[in-house]
């Protein structure tokens, strides 16, 4: 243990910020034997955790979510597709992550982050098999016609805990969606009204009336955290994930319990703001 | 988002001190816009720095419907070569030769920094990036990046840099539509320069940007996605109020003398007033209060 004989030594002359630099895992656990972080957050709290629903415009539903620095863009586009033979009454749902340039200075453009796949097929794991959404729903007319939901996660800035964030902005997207109105057109195509059209200047009937929002039940909520020697840490910062060098866990972990009522509560609260509005 | 605080005013309107009477033809009747404006009034213009906190200066743009955020990064240390990369690139240079390098295409390969020390300059460098999301648009796209619009914003923005003033480094500019609403190359390149002056990065002046859409006979600034669809021609007008120095004019369609004289007259103002804006927003910023 030279190095951390050296650091200890070296701290007591040193600044703060060249001590963080160069020895980042001392400084890390000198926090850690105090139980608190250099944000001065305890081990287990979150950071602080807002959303903002409907972002884009130019989308049928979307969600701007911020974790601490770490902020997610979500928004969801609806297109009419045909259900596949199999499941002729079902829609489809795809679920895509994007680590654009701006977010990260790790990011380069032309080199997509090595992150952003496995994200995205994590995110697409965890909607799909919770069944927040049922797909049964997305139908428009059977074996005809269905809803392809592209749901499309941007992250804006990277600062640890990206897939909380994403799972999160994923959510507040779909519960922000409004499905647009579809009518049948004389060859028996389904077409989506524009706004003049639903203002009753068509004599055509809408299909879907009754049904412009989705149902989500059992709502899928996340928590990262960070294992180090014997420290667990919630919701972690690029940094701390960064020098931390055990695996991350999510999901279904005793703190988690208490973060999905922290989270709900937020969630429902930027519901009802919306609808106030 | 949210409007904007503080007393600085939040449009940009060139003053029309020659107001010609307004022939309504198009759709518009009395000179009205479809969203309320009139031909010579621009969108409010929300601008925000400080968007990004990974990067080194950033900045949010929202005007109208269109909303940009653009960060900058700009690290020395990224382009210091050791010795042994610097003969990889030499011999690296003497392979590809001539083949990649008029091309200009982006590398499939090879160490970053070799490419820069390549082309060793004692100036410093900048690289723009600009991307859409694949929801900026009404059709899903790619949420690609958008080429011409990057070597648009480059030529903007490099005469307003004093790339003198750090040798041997690259400044990266990565701006990112989060949606589309029309004008978006001027509110990238207003965000941009914005975003490099929350940076630190040394420039000679502010660069405003205001487009311009010739429809029939009339002229309208900052145009919508709608106004821009059914244009007879656009101007996009890129300025430095306090050297009187323009960075970039692009003017495509038919146009004749007088109305690019006037068109002219009504981006002066208008990127006068948009730099005030900016400026406010700077000094917002960084006045404590805001802290």
């Amino acid at each position: 243990m030279g190095s951390s004989m050296a650091s200890s030594d070296l701290s007591a002359d040193m600044e703060i910020d060249a001590f963080r630099r160069l020895f980042p895992v001392q400084f890390y656990e000198r926090h850690f034997v105090k139980s608190l972080r250099p944000d001065a957050r305890t081990l287990n709290a979150a950071r602080d955790t807002t959303v903002a629903l409907g972002a884009v415009s130019s989308a049928n539903g979307s969600a701007l979510v911020k974790i601490g620095c770490t902020t997610m863009l979500a928004a969801v586009k609806m297109e009419i597709m045909t259900p596949s033979t199999e499941s002729p009454d079902e829609g489809n749902l795809a679920i895509e992550f994007h680590m654009p340039p701006i977010c990260s200075p790790l990011v380069r453009p032309g080199r997509p982050a090595d992150a952003a796949p496995v994200i995205s097929k994590q995110l697409a794991d965890t909607i799909l098999s919770s069944g927040m959404i049922n797909l049964k729903e997305l139908c428009l007319v059977s074996g005809k016609a269905a809803w392809m939901a592209y749901l499309d996660i941007c992250c804006l800035d990277a600062d640890g805990a990206l897939f909380d964030a994403a799972l999160l902005s994923a959510v507040a997207a779909f519960s922000n969606l409004r499905i647009p109105v579809v009518s049948l057109n004389d060859e028996g195509r389904v077409f989506i009204m524009s706004e003049e059209m639903e203002e009753g200047k068509s004599k055509r009937e809408p299909v879907n009336n009754e049904l412009r929002k989705l149902t989500l039940s059992n709502i899928p909520f996340s928590l990262s955290c960070v294992l180090h020697k014997n420290y667990i840490l919630a919701d972690p910062t690029a940094e701390e994930e960064s020098i931390i060098e055990t695996s991350v866990t999510v999901d279904c972990v005793a703190l988690t319990k208490q973060r999905v009522q922290e989270l709900q509560q937020i969630l429902s609260e930027a519901i009802s703001d919306m609808e106030v509005d | 988002m949210s409007t904007k605080a503080g007393a600085a005013p939040s449009t940009y309107s060139p003053s029309t001190q020659k107001k010609k009477p307004q022939k309504p033809t198009f759709n518009h009747s009395n000179a009205v816009r479809s969203d309320g404006r009139g031909f010579y009034q621009c969108r409010p213009a929300y601008l925000r720095t400080g968007a990004v906190n990974a990067a080194g200066g950033s900045a949010y743009a929202e005007f109208g419907n269109t909303k940009v955020i653009v960060s900058v990064s700009y690290n020395p240390e990224s382009v210091t070569v050791s010795v042994g990369q610097y003969l990889c690139t030499l011999f690296w240079f003497i392979l590809h030769t001539g083949t990649s390098q008029a091309s200009g295409s982006p590398l499939r390969f090879g160490p970053r920094e070799s490419k820069k020390a390549m082309m060793y300059s004692n100036v410093g460098r900048l690289n723009c990036s600009v991307s859409y999301t694949p929801f900026a648009t009404q059709i899903r796209g790619q949420g690609s990046e958008h080429k011409e619009f990057s070597s648009v914003l480059h030529k903007a923005l490099e005469g307003a840099i004093l790339l003198e003033s750090f040798p041997k480094t690259t400044v990266d500019v990565f701006a990112l539509v989060m949606e589309s609403g029309g004008s978006d190359l001027p509110v990238i390149i207003s965000c941009a320069s914005l975003a490099l002056a929350d940076a630190g990065i040394m420039m000679y002046d502010m660069v405003a940007a205001v487009s311009l859409s010739s429809l029939g006979p009339n002229l309208i600034i900052d145009p919508l996605l709608e106004e821009e669809c059914c244009q007879d021609g656009s101007l996009m007008f890129t300025y430095m109020p306090s050297r009187s120095e323009v960075t970039q004019l692009a003017i495509t369609g038919e146009w004749t003398t007088p109305k690019i004289h006037e068109g002219m007259e009504l981006c002066v103002d208008a990127s006068k007033k948009l730099a005030d804006i900016m400026r406010s927003c700077l000094k917002e910023a960084d006045s404590p209060s805001n802290e």
